[in-house]
């Protein structure tokens, strides 16, 4: 009884801290997005207008497009930091020289602002001064720019993404590395299983918890992503980078149109518990259910 | 300065945020520390980006938070901000408190510039800090080079001068980009500020590009329902609204290949570097890209001259009934949320002293009171300038700031995704024009301005 109360002594702080900065703007959220409220309209009024703006949403050819491209984004960000992560995470498991000091500077991009990050990529890909354009014109022949090139621009916001949050992957992997018995990869050894049989039936299974953690963790970051590609492309070439993140900050921003830019925020959210929802169900329930 | 005593502002800081650029650097950099040293009262000023500066001061003015005690009014977004009642009037709130006039400030010594941040009665919503044009630069060292200027009358049989039509703008673009391909230079013919994922080529199109075509105010009509297009009596998407955005693209064209990402900023870092032989840039830039050796390659090689028009268009900013080209600027102004009000009068007042401007209109190619075209150094940077200065003093009258609307932010992103469309080349400039007017009356009607 005692531990209890102190418990919920020591989290209290935290659940006010909680309560006024998660939970009452999520609900303030939800219920702006059954208004319309634009403060530079003719009425600057909060009105209740149902669920127009969700009616809105699925008709508005911009959110569906910006819906495409944050799909694809997370796809080939999501998937690639988790394959060079874990490639990583297996080479810093093995002893090398060096290896701290590479390891440092692995994790380094995961302490930069997203802004830096963004302000960084744009000076390397400006064209005439940046220093990637200037390396594959000389190397390849390739003119990058990434004001003018969809496809360009799409790659190098999944580059930068890749840059700066695969460390965070790679840690993961190797703290789940690390924690794994011996004895089964001793057994399967002695077995005769070869290097792709041990890494599927044998680290893969084991792993899977920890690589779902990541998945999710990276998932909503992605999903969420706009800093980075707004200091890098504004959301340009067109619409090619804008983002839902990106979407949702003009609308409710620049444009101020609070009440359709709170009603694309909902949608958002739902669907990242949806996909988050439907990849617990997909790798998780059926691991417990054989357990 | 403070007529009170300095006991009424112990402890006092005002705070403001205002967009990153050369006259807003000053005040942070001299304004207020000087202020400080005069008054005791502290001035934090945050400068940032243009769009951060706007969503920080608009989200405190509208939760009423009062963090800001001064913010920075961009000539186009004061007409939302007295729309919404979210500044206080600075000429009534000196009257009622005659002990906080400053002594050398006058509301009259004021370019006429300051009428734009005035309200329907007449009184000042703000302080006037930063006022220029957007003019068009060329390099005096190419122009008046001989080998080049004999090589261009030979090409185009005429004499190498600034271009007074778009047809001669164009034809001096077309041979600078081809003379530095020719002398492997890193020249091109014009800049471009045609980013396409910032409404800084929004920008550029309709407020510097199309009015020298006749297309004024966005193409927006006020006084036909807020029409955008032909159709309904707008001009968005007019027969020369047209012609300008193929015009536009295809000096887009001949410009550094960073112009599709390139802002105002980056446009007059492009001529700063001597990348560009002639090209349309804000003034604010104009003196430190002639003067400061520390950023310009170009120093003392710049000329200033008028945007090239088509026919009609200095007729109509001569009447009034058009304009040639960007007037732009800013103020200081209070929110009425404002904390610390009595302070900020002072702050506001004390940047438009006449014993401060000299050295700022320098800095920043700013000119606020009439008195400061009359400084020495202004005279002085103004002659290695081609006549920047005087420019803005004779012929400002023709350039004009964005039109007198409250709802400017929200209709430029509203069609702004079709306007990048039409940069990347997925839409035709007819076929997009005809898009974003369309769009535009769909946005002025949700939000009320236009009638169905």
């Amino acid at each position: 009884m005692q531990s209890n109360k102190l418990g919920w002594f020591l989290l209290a702080p935290t659940l006010v801290v909680l309560f006024f900065f998660g939970v009452i703007p999520f609900f303030y959220v939800v219920w702006l997005a059954f208004h319309q409220w634009n403060p530079f309209a003719v009425n600057p009024e909060i009105v209740f207008n149902g669920a127009a703006n969700f009616r809105q949403l699925v008709f508005d050819q911009g959110f569906l497009a910006s819906l495409g491209v944050t799909i694809a984004f997370v796809f080939f960000a999501v998937t690639t930091e988790l394959i060079i992560g874990y490639a990583l995470a297996q080479a810093f498991m093995r002893d090398f020289p060096g290896k701290a000091f590479f390891r440092t500077i692995h994790t380094l991009p995961l302490i930069m602002a997203p802004i830096i990050v963004g302000s960084i990529w744009k000076l390397m890909t400006t064209p005439s001064i940046g220093i990637i354009p200037q390396f594959l014109d000389n190397w390849f022949g390739y003119d990058l720019n990434i004001g003018q090139s969809a496809l360009a621009a799409f790659t190098v916001t999944v580059i930068m993404d890749v840059w700066h949050w695969t460390p965070l992957v790679t840690l993961t992997m190797i703290a789940a590395l690390v924690s794994l018995p011996p004895d089964p990869f001793e057994q399967a050894q002695i077995d005769g299983a070869n290097k792709r049989q041990i890494f599927w039936h044998i680290t893969l299974p084991m792993i899977r918890p920890a690589i779902l953690a990541t998945v999710f963790i990276r998932l909503m970051d992605a999903l969420r992503t706009v800093d980075e590609v707004l200091m890098l492309t504004g959301g340009g070439p067109g619409s090619a980078t804008r983002y839902l993140g990106v979407h949702i900050f003009k609308e409710v921003f620049p444009k101020t149109n609070y009440g359709y830019g709170s009603a694309v925020s909902v949608i958002v959210l739902y669907l990242t518990i949806v996909v988050c929802w439907l990849l617990f169900v997909a790798l998780i329930a059926p691991r417990n259910k054989k357990g | 300065m403070v007529a009170g005593g300095r006991a009424q502002f112990d402890g006092v800081t005002l705070r403001g945020v205002t967009e990153s650029t050369p006259p807003s650097n000053f005040v942070s950099d001299v304004l207020a520390p000087k202020f400080e040293e005069l008054t005791g009262i502290r001035v934090e000023i945050e400068t940032t980006s243009w769009d951060q500066m706007y969503d920080k001061a608009i989200k405190d003015m509208e939760a009423g938070t009062g963090i800001y005690d001064m913010v920075y009014l961009e000539q186009d977004i004061v007409y939302a901000y007295l729309a919404r009642d979210f500044l206080v009037d600075v000429t009534a709130a000196l009257q009622e408190h005659p002990d906080l006039q400053a002594p050398g400030y006058d509301e009259a010594n004021f370019t006429t510039f300051a009428d734009n941040f005035r309200g329907e009665n007449g009184g000042l919503y703000g302080t006037p800090m930063e006022a220029f044009i957007k003019v068009y630069l060329y390099r005096t060292d190419l122009f008046e080079d001989e080998e080049i200027r004999a090589a261009f009358q030979e090409q185009t049989g005429r004499e190498l001068e600034p271009a007074k039509t778009h047809e001669e703008y164009a034809e001096i673009a077309e041979f600078f980009t081809r003379w530095g391909q020719e002398h492997d230079l890193d020249l091109w013919g014009t800049t471009a500020q045609a980013h396409t994922g910032h409404p800084a080529s929004w920008y550029e199109y309709f407020e510097s590009v199309a009015p020298t075509y006749g297309v004024y105010d966005w193409g927006i009509k006020p006084d036909q329902n807020y029409a955008a297009s032909v159709e309904n009596g707008g001009e968005m998407n007019s027969d020369e609204a047209k012609a300008a955005m193929t015009w536009w693209l295809s000096m887009r064209d001949l410009a550094p290949p960073e112009s599709v990402q390139s802002t105002w900023t980056e446009v007059a870092t492009t001529f700063a570097a001597g990348r560009a032989a002639q090209g349309l840039v804000y003034g604010e830039n104009a003196a430190w890209i002639a003067t400061d050796d520390s950023q310009s390659r170009v120093v003392g090689e710049v000329g200033v001259a008028m945007p090239p028009l088509e026919d009609g268009v200095m007729e109509d900013a001569e009447s009034g009934e058009g304009y040639i080209g960007y007037y732009d600027g800013g103020a200081f102004g209070m929110p009425v949320t404002s904390n610390n009000q009595d302070a900020a009068l002072l702050f506001m007042q004390f940047m438009a002293l006449p014993e401060v401007q000299e050295d700022w209109a320098i800095a920043g190619s700013r000119i606020t009171l009439n008195s400061t075209y009359d400084a020495p150094r202004v005279q002085e940077v103004d002659a290695e300038l081609g006549g920047y200065y005087t420019m803005l003093r004779d012929d400002g009258r023709l350039f004009k700031g964005a039109p007198e609307y409250p709802f400017h932010r929200q209709l430029i992103e509203a069609t702004a995704p079709i306007f990048y469309q039409i940069l990347t080349g997925d839409l035709e400039p007819g076929e997009g024009l005809d898009q974003m007017a369309a769009k535009s009356e769909e946005e002025l009607t949700s939000l009320g301005y236009r009638t169905n």
